[in-house]
């Protein structure tokens, strides 16, 4: 009796062994620590219906709600049918048959909740032309324009007051700590004061680059540039877009810039393909990581304007954006061209919300552009139209 | 190895239980007592509270804005008669803004009054900060750390090592520690995401926007001016709106808030959706979504002084 009782014990435990085998299979990989949790969570809730044990595992092993999806999966092929290979212990009531269903349609409405974001990027692989990018070694002229980039950036960066204090000879606020302690030695007489101040910091950038096809010459150099950026500032956020949104600011961290290009190859699979812009910034703003990205930050958004899709949604994405940051600046290929006119349909409509059109095709223009980055923090919001102009009555 | 172990403690498992389990309420008694609150709570959430509870982890909750994160740790420590100690997270927030301050302006003058240095680390000197209070009360706190993605990441790496030993050392005073430790909540917004050691050392829970049968449940017990079938109706509407692309999608706050603001206007006599249409500024927060959520939703649609 007794030992037949431990067999059905093993048999149990293996089970939830299995279980949570198959789950770091699945990507959900939970530590010592978590498992122990889980554990003791089954041993102290006795769950009698799949419903309990569910919520047991879930609360247990999952770590955020990106795994919820792969959990449930594998959980429903552990003990979807039904069967809890726990026995209940002597005296509890037989499980109650709504309680899976609830379980269940909890489970399915969190699916609802999220679903609209997750199957966003699906859609456009219909005439998506996947193809990874390759770029040729940066030449020395190249490498030198991205040193200059560099210093150019760290010396031109818009700078904001850092919210903590820190000790510094002058300041907005006592350091009494340091005050006290000096008063201490010198038998509780105040001989300096001693301060504290918010210094400054780099404002965050965020840097949205086109890689789509009609960028084809100058994304190389583009992609470049976020790399010398990446490197001077401490926080910022690179995403490409082309027909889908892709962050590369971890690929881009690397040391030297052509393995940094090499290492986005495996990452942004829309090369040279087609561009929808406003779908891009849509899925970029729908998801509140991203905006935080945005958030305060100067906004620079490297692309020609060009899309293929819908121009209002660029134009409530541009909007939205603008509404967010602290300054948003568009660096145009076209915009090379003295003669150049934001006249297409989506860049008409977004220029308004822009604090700077500039033109940027290769690396030289984008020192100049980043060169002129102080004054448009020193101008009024929203100017591009007054500047444009000025180019057009010359 | 683990597993081994634990296995084979599993079903004779009196002494793995941790001892605290004795006070802490059954999920039945939570999920009553929580309701006596007025809150309203799922399976996973009690669950989690449970667990939480009975294993000594912090409880680490996510969900969009107002689904009632902040609100679930207020209710829990009103029903286990604990103390609610809240620490609202903030970019740039750090140890002493945590943690404790000395009283300079006292110990300056008790300085200059001649103390000994000794004494200028007393009680009387120390100020209390959210986490050495939670520390120093230990289970008799509820400590709510708030919006945690709001702080940076140097914060968060000291949360870490405060929530895996619940102790506090004060070099001119020694380590404080929390004999049995409180009940953390820790809630986040997902504007950042957080380190996968922090995760590791907490349960997890979503809390997803309610069901309709819940949140109409929900807006009967806040929103008392509002009969059943008034309930399902801005349920109904919410749903639809909530199916729409938005900027903010809205939660269960800005329903119940939705709900007596249109209760209120219907009690001046205004006719039923249109009152829907003029408070429908609680609900949305951004004038494209209010836009965006008329043209969509037939409810919505009357024109604003139209009745019935």
């Amino acid at each position: 009796m007794r030992t037949a009782a431990r067999q059905v014990e093993h048999l149990a435990v293996e089970h939830l062994q299995g279980f949570v085998t198959a789950l770091a299979r699945a990507g959900v990989v939970p530590g010592v620590q978590k498992q122990v949790d889980f554990l003791r969570a089954v041993a102290l809730l006795r769950p009698c219906s799949p419903s309990e044990l569910y919520w047991a595992a879930r609360v247990t092993l999952v770590r955020a709600l990106e795994e919820v999806e792969a959990f449930d999966s594998v959980f429903a092929a552990w003990f979807g049918d039904g069967l809890v290979p726990l026995a209940p212990p002597v005296g509890r009531p037989a499980p109650r048959l709504t309680a899976s269903r609830r379980g269940r349609v909890v489970a399915s409405a969190e699916g609802d909740a999220t679903g609209r974001r997750k199957d966003a990027g699906h859609e456009a692989s219909v005439d998506e032309v996947r193809s990874s990018c390759a770029f040729p070694a940066t030449s020395i002229a190249r490498r030198r324009l991205l040193a200059e980039a560099e210093a150019a950036l760290s010396e031109e960066l818009p700078t904001e007051r850092a919210r903590r204090h820190r000790p510094a000879r002058h300041g907005e606020r006592l350091d009494l700590r340091r005050v006290l302690s000096a008063a201490g030695r010198s038998g509780g007489e105040v001989v300096r004061l001693q301060w504290r101040d918010r210094l400054l910091r780099p404002r965050r950038v965020l840097l949205l680059v086109d890689v789509s096809a009609s960028l084809r010459q100058s994304s190389g150099d583009a992609l470049r540039f976020a790399h010398a950026l990446v490197r001077t500032v401490p926080r910022c956020e690179v995403y490409t877009f082309g027909t889908r949104l892709t962050r590369v600011t971890r690929q881009l961290a690397k040391r030297d810039v052509d393995a940094a290009l090499d290492g986005l190859a495996d990452v942004v699979l829309d090369v040279n393909g087609g561009t929808r812009i406003g779908r891009a910034l849509e899925e970029f703003l729908a998801d509140a990581r991203h905006t935080a990205a945005a958030r305060d930050a100067l906004v620079l958004i490297l692309s020609d304007g060009l899309e293929r899709g819908d121009p209002g949604a660029m134009a409530a994405a541009v909007k939205r954006l603008a509404r967010l940051s602290h300054r948003v600046v568009w660096w145009s290929p076209l915009a090379c061209d003295v003669s150049y006119q934001p006249l297409t349909r989506g860049m008409a409509e977004v220029v308004g919300d822009l604090d700077d059109l500039v033109g940027v095709c290769d690396l030289a223009s984008a020192v100049d552009a980043v060169r002129r980055l102080p004054a448009v923090e020193a101008g009024p919001r929203r100017s591009v139209p007054a500047t444009r102009l000025t180019v057009d009555t010359k | 190895m683990v597993w081994l172990a634990v296995s084979m403690a599993l079903y004779n498992c009196d002494h793995i239980a941790s001892p605290m389990a004795d006070d802490v309420p059954s999920p039945e008694q939570l999920r009553e007592g929580l309701l006596r609150q007025r809150y309203f709570a799922d399976d996973g959430i009690i669950t989690a509270v449970y667990l939480a509870l009975v294993l000594g982890r912090p409880l680490l909750v996510e969900g969009e804005p107002g689904v009632g994160k902040t609100e679930l740790a207020r209710s829990l420590a009103e029903l286990l008669g604990r103390e609610l100690v809240r620490l609202q997270c903030y970019e740039g927030l750090d140890a002493a803004q945590a943690l404790y301050e000395w009283n300079y302006p006292r110990q300056l003058l008790s300085v200059r009054a001649g103390d000994q240095v000794g004494n200028l680390y007393a009680d009387e000197f120390l100020l209390e900060r959210p986490l050495l209070r939670a520390v120093r009360s230990g289970d008799r706190a509820v400590l709510l750390i708030d919006e945690v993605d709001r702080s940076d990441s140097e914060f968060e790496a000291f949360l870490l090592e405060f929530l895996d030993a619940f102790q506090i050392t004060i070099p001119e005073r020694g380590t404080v520690r929390a004999d049995k430790p409180p009940l953390v909540i820790v809630t986040s917004n997902r504007t950042r995401e957080l380190h996968d050691a922090f995760k590791r050392r907490c349960m997890y829970h979503w809390i997803p926007f309610p069901e309709p049968e819940r949140e109409r449940e929900i807006i009967r017990a806040h929103a008392p001016g509002v009969d059943e079938a008034a309930a399902r109706a801005l349920v109904e509407a919410v749903m639809a709106v909530r199916s729409l692309r938005l900027v903010k999608r809205p939660g269960t706050a800005e329903t119940i808030d939705w709900a007596r603001g249109v209760s209120a206007l219907v009690q001046q006599g205004h006719a039923w959706p249109d009152a829907l249409r003029r408070s429908l500024g609680l609900l949305l927060k951004e004038q494209d979504d209010v836009e965006t959520a008329v043209a969509e939703i037939q409810v919505l649609r009357i024109a604003p002084g139209g009745r019935l």
